[in-house]
């Protein structure tokens, strides 16, 4: 029954993200498409429902952690919300070549940064500041600051929500650097933040293609419920485990679908 | 400012999301396991429910924190919800008919 293969695999796909702090909503669309029939847009517009789930699930544990900044996000939300609807209504326009092709790129994208920091997935401050939260009873403990040059924050924040619209992915890989380095926000805040922001963008988007009947329900649903048990599970597991092979793996599944994608692209398999 | 943490509104806010995500959950489960006993369109409009609601959980965020940047008298941010609820409204408008 393929409910039961979504369910699963959306179980994995939660899990894994979880545990690595890269969103499983990157692995979905591709395997939707390449393993379930599914035109790429439909199956963008499908698993942007899961990250929606992912999102809401995590940033509630984040937010009664008091890590994230409601008024940083929530102003930055104002750009990644317009630029995810904009791109999600363009999308509508573009062939599935052109959207095929960047999916592989940002995947190929995402798999060489992680190769590039070695595998370490989640920065080292803030796995020291969870230590250090854990013995000070879930306390923590975060430096006065004040975040800097909001027009910068803004503008790549429109481009990130830009991608999630385009992509159906969070866009966590442009937000959190653009917080930390640029606007000079401590790295937890800005993962939280980043987290938390995930939620209104992806609406922006999904409301859009789920107007243009992108959204395949019959296919989200049973995703989502096993996103959201996998998240739950991964949430709990990831203190525990800081495993580097586990980035790797997901490097693997990531290189796996890129090249999948580009053989159909070339193929023209689909066209 | 964005320094000052008020853990009520974190809170509060974190209230909205979870019941989103767990209410999802439950109501897409429900169109699962309907789908197990019924067939035709019931458990189909039940999963529906359940991505409709998701969808809806972020907006009910925006508009909460909204209203406790208004209660707390903090105009600027309050505007600046409500900016970004306008977005999502268009967004969700401005899909129609393009099937």
């Amino acid at each position: 029954m393929v409910s039961v293969l979504l369910v699963v695999l959306g179980f994995f796909a939660g899990l894994l993200g979880a545990l690595t702090g890269i969103g499983g909503g990157i692995l979905l669309s591709p395997i939707l498409a390449l393993h379930f029939g599914i035109p790429i847009r439909q199956a963008i517009g499908t698993s942007l429902v899961a990250v929606i789930t992912t999102s809401a699930a995590s940033s509630s544990v984040h937010l009664q952690r008091h890590t994230t900044d409601i008024r940083l996000g929530m102003t930055l939300e104002l750009a990644t919300a317009f630029g995810a609807a904009v791109t999600a209504y363009l999308v509508g326009y573009f062939n599935r070549s052109a959207l095929e092709g960047l999916f592989a790129a940002f995947l190929l994208y995402s798999s060489f940064t992680i190769l590039w920091r070695g595998g370490k997935v989640k920065p080292e401050e803030a796995l020291a500041a969870e230590a250090n939260g854990k013995q000070n009873g879930g306390q923590f403990a975060i430096p006065a600051y004040e975040p800097q040059r909001y027009p910068l924050g803004l503008s790549m924040s429109l481009v990130a929500g830009a991608l999630s619209g385009l992509l159906g992915i969070g866009g966590g890989p442009i937000k959190v650097p653009l917080m930390y380095i640029f606007m000079k926000v401590p790295l937890m805040v800005a993962t939280a933040t980043s987290n938390f922001m995930i939620g209104v963008t992806a609406a922006a988007s999904a409301m859009v293609y789920y107007r243009r009947g992108d959204i395949l329900v019959e296919i989200a649903a049973p995703l989502a419920v096993g996103v959201f048990l996998g998240s739950l599970l991964g949430a709990r597991l990831a203190p525990r485990i800081h495993n580097r092979h586990l980035a790797y793996l997901l490097v693997a599944i990531m290189l796996y679908l890129a090249a999948s994608l580009l053989i159909h692209l070339f193929r023209g398999g689909w066209a | 400012m964005s320094q000052l943490r008020e853990p009520a509104f974190d809170r509060v806010v974190a209230l909205v999301l979870r019941i989103g995500a767990f209410s999802c959950f439950f109501v897409m489960l429900a169109g699962l396991i309907a789908r197990l006993f019924t067939k035709g369109h019931i458990p189909v409009e039940i999963e529906r429910a359940g991505v409709l609601l998701m969808l809806a959980t972020p907006v009910v965020r925006v508009i909460v924190a909204c209203y406790l940047f208004f209660h707390e008298n903090d105009r600027k941010y309050g505007f600046i919800s409500l900016g970004v609820l306008v977005i999502l409204m268009l967004g969700a408008v401005f899909g129609i008919g393009e099937h």
